[in-house]
């Protein structure tokens, strides 16, 4: 489904300020070159993440829900997160405040005191990925391609919770992508002429939800997801969730330690390598904030 | 009697003969392993209300044990923590057996919230929330002590309701002070900080985006987390 102008309110999370400042940048510029626009929330929070809904049901639901509630205010149709999390979040109290009357009604009220507008649940979560997909199309992202990245290999990493659970995202039905084989960013990544290897990891969990609290596991599964990309032979591994791509990238030098240097692989955001292939600079697409050397991996293979 | 599979039984319930005789008969070659009865000593039959009783746990009664969740979870089989089995969890928390949900103290917080489980549960059990439900009713109960996951929830939700965001860089600071991990040294606390401030961003404390109008949205939220019994560290 298409929207139109002002349709589309961008909700970019806590990350997006910070350590993924590369993917913010990076969206703007793919999403303005294929001309979609998106209104950002204003004076958005948190949307709590996993973390609040292991302390409180009610906070977990009510957290998202100012942020749907205000995009409503805003008179728009759909939600765009570009963080697996926060898809996951918003789309979980979406499927809470529907399901239940009672939570709603509760949610309502806690709503109208924190000085919100009130909510049905009836605004739509998608990903900035189903958006460029789906709104731009391949058939534009092809036509935009100046610099097509032929010869670049990418494993393609979606992360858990993009399209997991499907009662959440709404995975596996109409335009959407497939819960348990996604191919969006294939897709997007062989139209701007780069390579996609056939990758088993793609929806294994990085950790990222431990990343700190617990080491082995966080280590263990970036490891694992660099060691696969490496036996593929691929240069990149390219991610859409600013939490895994932080944890995985932030594990690199343990897993140097521990698993050595040859199956450490830059992990990039796709529309950090979309932009490079719309013609962008890699100081526009901000690749020196990857704190591997992407920019080293993009020269040795001619770019 | 031979036991197939004899991993999946706990050692000190396999009884082991050298020598087993009947009537004069050595019998050992069949009959000198048993196996110990299980017997429930801590039994709460109260334990599966209470739980469902909970939004999180409120599906744990739709759970039919067909064990789809643990063939795919991702602690289970990718990183191979086999005690680590949601489906036993919840066995366990539906009869309502105390000893033996103990055991697992320092293994059920571990869950990464990945939701393979709650993807392809054929009974709609959100099994990712129920785990969760079984640790908290855990904790309340006093029958373990905070897990680092649960002092992290605590860090992070301190965190956001101070300015509506989260400062993800004061809360990898405090945690990793207040846990002491030494994995984190000097050097690669330089390493990546240089690294953040070069590109601009060590975005921390006051030049961190804030949620106009918060204060009285976090009241809201304060209410929330005192209904619920939670309090704020």
């Amino acid at each position: 489904m298409n929207y139109s102008e002002g349709e589309l309110a961008f909700y970019p999370g806590c990350s997006l300020d910070g350590l993924g400042k590369a993917y913010k940048k990076s969206s703007e510029l793919v999403s303005k070159d294929l001309g979609i626009v998106m209104n950002e929330i204003v004076d958005y929070n948190c949307c709590g993440a996993t973390e609040v809904k292991t302390v409180s049901y009610d906070l977990s639901v009510f957290l998202p829900g100012r942020n749907l509630a205000l995009a409503k205010e805003m008179g728009s149709k759909a939600v765009v997160a570009p963080c697996n999390g926060c898809v996951f979040s918003l789309g979980r109290a979406n499927k809470a405040i529907t399901e239940d009357e009672a939570t709603k009604s509760r949610m309502n009220e806690y709503l109208g005191k924190a000085g919100a507008p009130s909510y049905e649940g009836d605004v739509e979560v998608k990903h900035i990925i189903e958006v460029i997909y789906q709104q731009a199309g391949l058939d534009a992202v092809r036509k935009r391609v100046k610099k097509p990245l032929t010869g670049l290999r990418v494993a393609c990493y979606y992360g858990c919770l993009y399209t997991r659970p499907k009662i959440y995202t709404g995975a596996g039905s109409g335009e959407r992508d497939n819960p348990e084989h996604p191919h969006f960013m294939d897709d997007l990544m062989e139209a701007i002429g780069a390579e996609t290897v056939e990758y088993p990891l793609k929806t294994v969990c990085c950790g990222g939800g431990h990343a700190i609290a617990d080491r082995e596991v966080s280590v263990g599964f970036s490891a694992s997801i660099l060691n696969e990309a490496a036996r593929l032979n691929a240069d990149f591994v390219v991610t859409m969730c600013p939490l895994g791509q932080m944890n995985i990238e932030a594990n690199i030098p343990m897993i140097e330690k521990q698993y050595g240097r040859e199956i450490v692989r830059p992990v990039v955001y796709f529309t950090q390598l979309m932009a490079l292939a719309f013609g962008h600079s890699r100081r526009e697409a901000r690749l020196a904030d990857n704190f591997s050397d992407a920019g080293k991996v993009l020269h040795s293979k001619g770019f | 009697m031979p036991i197939h599979e004899k991993h999946l039984i706990e050692k000190q319930k396999i009884i082991q003969k050298d020598s087993a005789e009947l009537e004069g008969r050595d019998v050992s070659g069949q009959w000198n392993i048993f196996i110990q009865q299980r017997i429930l000593s801590q039994y709460h039959p109260s334990m599966a209300d209470e739980i469902a009783s909970t939004p999180d746990g409120r599906t744990i009664n739709r759970c039919w044990q067909c064990g789809t969740c643990t063939s795919g979870c991702c602690m289970h089989t990718d990183f191979g923590l086999r005690e680590f089995n949601p489906r036993y969890f919840i066995y366990l928390a539906k009869i309502g057996d105390e000893e033996e949900l103990k055991k697992y103290k320092d293994v059920i917080w571990r869950c990464l919230a990945c939701n393979k489980c709650v993807e392809r549960c054929p009974k709609d059990v959100r099994v990712e929330e129920v785990i969760h439900a079984i640790d908290g009713y855990m904790r309340k109960k006093g029958w373990m002590d905070d897990t680092p996951a649960s002092r992290w929830d605590d860090e992070y939700v301190g965190n956001v309701l101070k300015t509506g965001i989260l400062d993800e860089i004061m809360l990898l600071r405090n945690y990793i002070r207040d846990e002491e991990m030494k994995e984190f040294n000097a050097g690669y606390m330089m390493r990546m900080g240089m690294n953040m401030l070069k590109t601009g961003r060590l975005r921390t404390g006051p030049i961190r985006h804030r949620t106009k109008g918060w204060k009285k949205v976090r009241k809201v939220a304060e209410e929330i987390l005192e209904k619920d019994g939670y309090e704020l560290q």
